[in-house]
């Protein structure tokens, strides 16, 4: 396989999605307005009872990496539903029959839903910036969010293009992504810690890989202490590049 | 080295396309491709006919690699398609049957997009695009979302893209279909302009005679997954023989049945009967008076060369009378409906 032609299929396959974004940006700024709801209600009225342990921090210092963890999750999950319905249109049957490795097409697909993400995120920063939520706002350490939102895209819109392979529709997709993003996100260290959960649950949160991507951005927007972000870095890269291949194998599936 | 020298070998009896004893079997017993061999020669166009279900798209799909055979062989110059399915993609260009280009995009967009994922030279492209966009008279409209072209428009733009990657073979299915008679010549002429000026292979699906006929150098038609006769549109039309007599009806009748002398009626319903016969003219007076002694009236009669509808009509014909063929092709309507 030629390396240049693959990384240059996965590219044109997000500027695909960068310019259908730029004709019709309305769906990004409606993405917005949940996670800025958590913010500026929940964030904003737990903050002032102080319900949280939340250590030296503040509550909604706490909940604003939870916040972003969250709203990346929620576009990537459901990112198989566009897949489905680009599939419906044809162009996936069109994508799949161009000379480009299947694998890059996937990893175009999920780069397309890390684009999503990073608008995502600098619209949360500003929004906290906004609130005077005290956060780091060193450039590395922004640079690693980033990172971190991008592979966490990757990741699990992979996993969500693995799914529709065998879903098929977009109903089942609903769905599915419904029945995971709720568990994943109460079962994690989003907005509220560990600590506070019962105990079973504190052992569910251990194995959700949203709590590691919770901590990860923790570690760079507060704390900015490191031990952990390696780790939490290449355990999802193990996993966006073992869900992209899954994915790139099941992919045909989609039009059988 | 070795390769190489294998290739030049190939190369004076290479086919574009090759199949042999091509089965594709769905859900375990719908056989949709049955046992189908055919070749397709670099630089011509073949056609590919047979009624809704008959199982072309599905051929189409195998040979660009969407879908895998369940057993038998395809090649594309050679090049086995199950071994290297993205060698055999990079030599092909698809447009499928329904519109398949981005919406959400503008026509220039789709056809650089799209030139980019086929590794289109990058110091030719923006060239080709300029003159694709022009040729297929989308010019003035390059700059405009897809979503606001006529469906006309789309399938210049799909046609574009071919232009645009230039393709060893370009698989074309059902092409004209939706279109106005204005846009279909449109198409044809740029399919016509493909094979000469780039000498591009090209295969077509398609149920309008009127376009095999038009475009194609040989035909082949299929039915119920088979592959029913093969040729020249000249060499079918002779294979037919003789001559095709009409009748039509002024009241329906229900039924009739007809003597074997006369000849065989290749299509029938209430009103009109259509009869292949060696000698039209001596025929007729022999189908007058078969009416006459039924007291059914003729409303009007006439005689005609076979025309590739007949054609179709003879090979394409639907087994109706035979129980197992007629089930499977129920079966076969229900998955296709089902899928989509």
């Amino acid at each position: 396989m030629n390396i240049g032609r693959f990384l240059s299929s996965s590219v044109t396959v997000a500027e695909m999605e960068a310019r259908k974004i730029r004709h019709d940006t309305t769906e990004l700024w409606i993405r917005i307005v949940q996670p800025a709801l958590w913010l500026i209600i929940f964030g904003v009225t737990f903050n002032s009872i102080k319900a949280m342990p939340t250590g030296s921090f503040s509550y909604i210092q706490f909940i604003t990496p939870g916040i972003l963890a969250q709203s990346v999750l929620f576009i990537a999950i459901f990112y198989g539903i566009t897949v489905v319905w680009e599939r419906d249109v044809g162009i996936i049957t069109k994508l799949l029959s161009t000379p480009s490795p299947r694998a890059s097409i996937v990893l175009g697909k999920s780069l397309s839903a890390s684009l999503r993400g990073l608008f995502q995120a600098v619209m949360i920063f500003a929004l906290a910036l906004a609130l005077g939520v005290k956060i780091r706002l060193d450039p590395l350490d922004i640079l690693g969010v980033f990172v971190v939102v991008i592979l966490f895209a990757m990741c699990f819109s992979s996993l969500s293009m693995l799914l529709a392979s065998f879903m098929k529709t977009r109903d089942r997709m609903m769905g599915i992504g419904q029945a995971l993003t709720m568990p994943l996100f109460f079962a994690s260290n989003a907005i509220y810690p560990i600590s506070v959960m019962p105990v079973w649950l504190q052992y569910v949160s251990k194995v959700n890989p949203l709590s590691y991507v919770v901590d990860a951005m923790r570690s760079m927007l507060l704390s900015g202490s490191y031990e952990n972000l390696p780790i939490d870095i290449f355990a999802l890269l193990i996993a966006t590049v073992t869900f992209v291949t899954l994915a790139s194998i099941t992919i045909k599936r989609l039009l059988e | 080295m070795e390769k190489r020298s294998q290739d030049v070998d190939n190369n004076n009896f290479e086919k574009a396309i090759e199949a042999a004893h091509l089965t594709k079997i769905y859900h375990s017993n719908i056989r949709a491709v049955d046992d189908v061999s055919f070749a397709v020669q670099p630089g011509e166009i073949f056609g590919l006919l047979g009624p809704n279900g008959a199982g072309k798209t599905t051929i189409i799909k195998m040979i660009v690699t969407l879908s895998s055979a369940t057993s038998g062989i395809l090649r594309v110059f050679g090049i086995d398609s199950s071994k290297s399915p993205e060698t055999v993609r990079s030599m092909l260009g698809y447009v499928p049957q329904s519109i398949s280009v981005d919406t959400d995009l503008t026509g220039y967009e789709n056809l650089l997009i799209f030139s980019k994922l086929s590794y289109v030279n990058k110091k030719e492209r923006n060239a080709r695009i300029k003159d694709a966009l022009e040729y297929m008279g989308l010019t003035d409209r390059a700059k405009d979302l897809v979503k606001h072209y006529s469906g006309g428009m789309m399938r210049r733009l799909e046609i574009a893209q071919a232009l645009v990657n230039r393709p060893r073979i370009l698989l074309l299915d059902e092409p004209s279909i939706g279109l106005d008679p204005a846009s279909k010549m449109h198409v044809w002429e740029s399919i016509k302009q493909l094979k000469q000026k780039f000498g591009t292979t090209i295969l077509i699906t398609t149920h309008d005679m009127g376009e095999a006929d038009e475009l194609c150098d040989r035909i082949a038609i299929m039915s119920d997954g088979k592959l029913a006769v093969l040729g020249s549109p000249a060499e079918l039309k002779k294979s037919v023989g003789g001559d095709v007599i009409t009748v039509n009806l002024t009241l329906a009748y229900p039924s009739i049945t007809f003597p074997k002398e006369i000849g065989t009626i290749m299509h029938s319903n209430e009103k009109s009967a259509q009869i292949l016969t060696e000698n039209g003219e001596a025929a007729i007076p022999l189908v007058s008076n078969f009416f006459r002694d039924q007291k059914i009236t003729i409303e009007s009669i006439s005689i005609n060369r076979p025309n590739l509808d007949d054609v179709f009509m003879k090979y394409a014909k639907r087994r109706l009378h035979d129980e197992i063929s007629s089930h499977a092709t129920t079966a076969r309507r229900d998955f296709v409906r089902h899928i989509r």
